[in-house]
């Protein structure tokens, strides 16, 4: 309460608050500490990388170092107050920097940066994008003190996953605009066309679409799978429409029409909800292993996509998403349990590398076309990947 | 040099505001003998800043950036809700003074006046960390050459003489008008201050948002002219703000103003340039 009278009493309260504050902040600042990475060593690299800013320049020492705690030492030469940034790979993430860093004066910045690509940035007379050039940081394999940090790991895994169903749902939304127009236009060939590469978008992040548990139905029920009174609209009611079985009677264009409204409004309501969907580690694990499970149940036996036997495009799609989620986890995953990592890398490309038999320009063969036996391969790669994945949520969160 | 003399004079400004405008607050209302108390909370800031610093800069550990910008943005928060807090607390004495109150204002200032020397040194010691760090870089160059160090020493000082010259110059307001303003000063001050708190922890990424910008006028208003040094020293104004920056200077803003403005009561009262106060009757 501002303005209150505060006694002798509260005075010695707030002491003792203030040094109970005091205590707290400690361990705090402790845990943002890092080594000033001085003596070589430890990081295998010769003391900190050195940048040198100029008006026109941002050298720095070395493009590729390995992981840990990295030490920048960025002087300016320049007569201008200079700014240097380590960005994320796209450029927007502020990974560290340093400000206030006035001519002829050098200044450090001490980061924990996991393998990756990165961004280095000078920005003299601090203002615009800076001088920016690519930085790599290779796997060194020590684990430095804060490289164990692994929840930081797994928080990032997280971010750079959710980032991936943004992007996804982004192209789903514009893909499905598109189609939504070409099929109530009546351009039957455009939307058959743009059917199964637009589902891709949809299959890539199946796991997080299908948590809304009302606009999966809508969006995505199979015919098969209707309740009885359950209205049929989505993608596979248009997909029956492009590709009519014998003896089936066309939509009418108002209810084509219907259809394709219904699903840009559904798909736009999806891509609306996706943006505040809490993402966590067992998520993408469980999410990986839905999605390969999808593969196993609905497009290994040919059902979901029983009109225009497209099921491959769905099938590389969910193997996508599943192996974008195995590799968001990845740098978490190889500090608890680097064999798993191996084993899951290998089976994902043995998985994929059997895909790749089947595609044809862009897309794939129909699934009609594939023999018996080589449906059984896919279905035996598809089950020796799904074991090791049902481990990796265990792996990571517990 | 004259760029390093500006980051000096820009980080120094930050510091010297508010410590001002408690000063002037304490010596308008003939509370000198507790100016030790807020020069304390100065010198602990000053001192404690210095010293970590130079930990960081020599010893075997540096901080990692996350951890540099929670403690400004933190610290920079901690600082609003301080001086706020103070600034209604002057807003009531304000009103009792010269009254027959005065003896119980006395005793209230005394609990109060420990707060002081807390909100000094939160004033000065949330960008404490990022001078003294600067400082020691500026002096770790003094080897080849001491232009950085100078400039900088250098901009303080002509910091702390702007501060002085606004003491003065504050001195010379008379009392009810000096009550208002020096508060509407305050309440700006702070809320720039945490306009500054919400970017350090949006650089850190510990709050969303970075890239969303209100407005950017840094074309117009270089960060590196003199006069957008002064923008940023005193009101902290940045030429690209964001949007949640932007958003949490007028919420905290305008309602405080508001809040204020009705606890004095109304508008600045007629000068009457003596210690009466106009509102002495109404006892809140």
């Amino acid at each position: 309460m501002p303005g209150t009278p505060l006694p002798k009493m509260a005075s010695r309260h707030r002491k003792s608050l203030a040094l109970v504050a005091a205590a707290a902040a400690v361990p705090l600042v402790l845990a943002g500490c890092a080594d000033n990475a001085k003596t070589p060593g430890s990081n295998a690299s010769a003391g900190p990388i050195q940048v040198t800013s100029t008006k026109t320049e941002c050298k720095v020492s070395t493009g590729s170092v390995p992981s840990g705690n990295l030490s920048f030492a960025v002087k300016n030469e320049g007569t201008e107050i200079t700014e240097f940034y380590l960005l994320a790979e796209d450029g927007l993430r502020i990974v560290g920097e340093v400000e206030n860093i006035g001519p002829g004066l050098t200044r450090n910045l001490v980061v924990t940066a996991p393998a990756g690509k990165y961004t280095t940035a000078c920005k003299p007379g601090m203002q615009g994008d800076g001088i920016r050039s690519a930085f790599e940081v290779t796997d060194s394999g020590n684990k430095t003190a804060v490289d164990a940090d692994f929840q930081k790991l797994a928080d990032t895994g997280v971010q750079q996953y959710a980032a991936y169903v943004k992007d996804q749902t982004e192209q789903l939304v514009t893909g499905t605009k598109a189609f939504a127009d070409a099929y109530a236009a009546g351009d039957t060939s455009k939307a058959r066309e743009l059917y199964a590469a637009t589902r891709m978008h949809w299959e890539r992040i199946e796991p997080v679409a299908e948590s809304f548990g009302d606009l999966d139905p809508k969006l995505d029920a199979r015919e098969a799978d209707l309740e009885p009174g359950q209205e049929w609209t989505g993608w596979h009611r248009a997909e029956k429409d492009l590709f009519p079985p014998a003896g089936y009677t066309a939509l009418t264009a108002a209810e084509r029409a219907k259809i394709a409204t219904q699903l840009v409004a559904d798909t736009e309501e999806l891509g609306k909800r996706t943006r505040t969907v809490e993402l966590s580690a067992d998520k993408l694990g469980n999410g990986a292993k839905e999605l390969l499970d999808e593969v196993a149940r609905g497009k290994v036996t040919g059902e979901e996509e029983i009109w225009s036997h497209t099921d491959l495009w769905d099938f590389q799609a969910n193997v996508d998403g599943a192996r974008i989620a195995f590799e968001s986890l990845k740098p978490a995953l190889t500090q608890k349990d680097a064999a798993l990592a191996k084993s899951l890398d290998e089976k994902f490309s043995a998985l994929q590398a059997e895909l790749k038999k089947h595609a044809t320009g862009d897309g794939f063969a129909y699934y009609n076309e594939l023999s018996a036996t080589e449906v059984q391969q896919l279905a035996a790669l598809v089950d020796a990947l799904g074991e090791p994945l049902s481990k990796l949520t265990s792996a990571v969160v517990l | 040099m004259t760029a390093n003399f500006l980051i000096g004079l820009r980080e120094g400004l930050e510091a010297t505001l508010v410590v001002v405008l408690l000063m002037a607050y304490l010596v308008k209302t003939g509370r000198r003998s507790l100016l030790p108390r807020l020069w304390a909370g100065v010198g602990i800031a000053v001192a404690v800043s210095i010293a970590f610093g130079a930990l960081l800069t020599f010893g075997p550990q540096g901080l990692t950036f996350a951890a540099q910008e929670a403690i400004g943005g933190g610290l920079s928060i901690v600082a609003v809700a301080l001086v706020t807090w103070m600034v209604f607390w002057m807003a009531r004495t304000a009103r009792s003074l010269g009254g027959e109150l005065k003896s119980q204002v006395d005793k209230m200032a005394d609990g109060a006046a420990w707060g002081l020397v807390l909100v000094a040194a939160v004033a000065v010691g949330r960008e404490g960390l990022e001078t003294a760090l600067f400082l020691w870089a500026a002096a770790q160059a003094a080897g080849e050459s001491s232009q950085p160090l100078l400039g900088a020493l250098l901009g303080l000082a002509v910091a702390a003489g702007l501060g002085y010259l606004l003491h003065r110059g504050v001195l010379k307001v008379n009392l009810s008008r000096f009550f208002t303003w020096t508060g509407v000063g305050l309440i700006v001050v702070a809320g720039g201050v945490l306009a500054y708190g919400i970017h350090d922890l949006q650089e850190a990424g510990i709050l969303p948002g970075l890239h969303s910008l209100a407005f950017d006028v840094s074309a117009a208003i270089p960060r590196s002219s003199w006069y957008g040094t002064l923008l940023k020293g005193t009101l902290n104004l940045s030429p690209a703000t964001t949007w949640l920056e932007a958003g949490a200077w007028l919420l905290y803003v305008i309602p405080v103003l508001y809040f204020y403005i009705r606890a004095n009561g109304s508008a600045p009262a007629k000068s009457s340039g003596n210690a009466a106060a106009p509102h002495a009757a109404k006892a809140a």
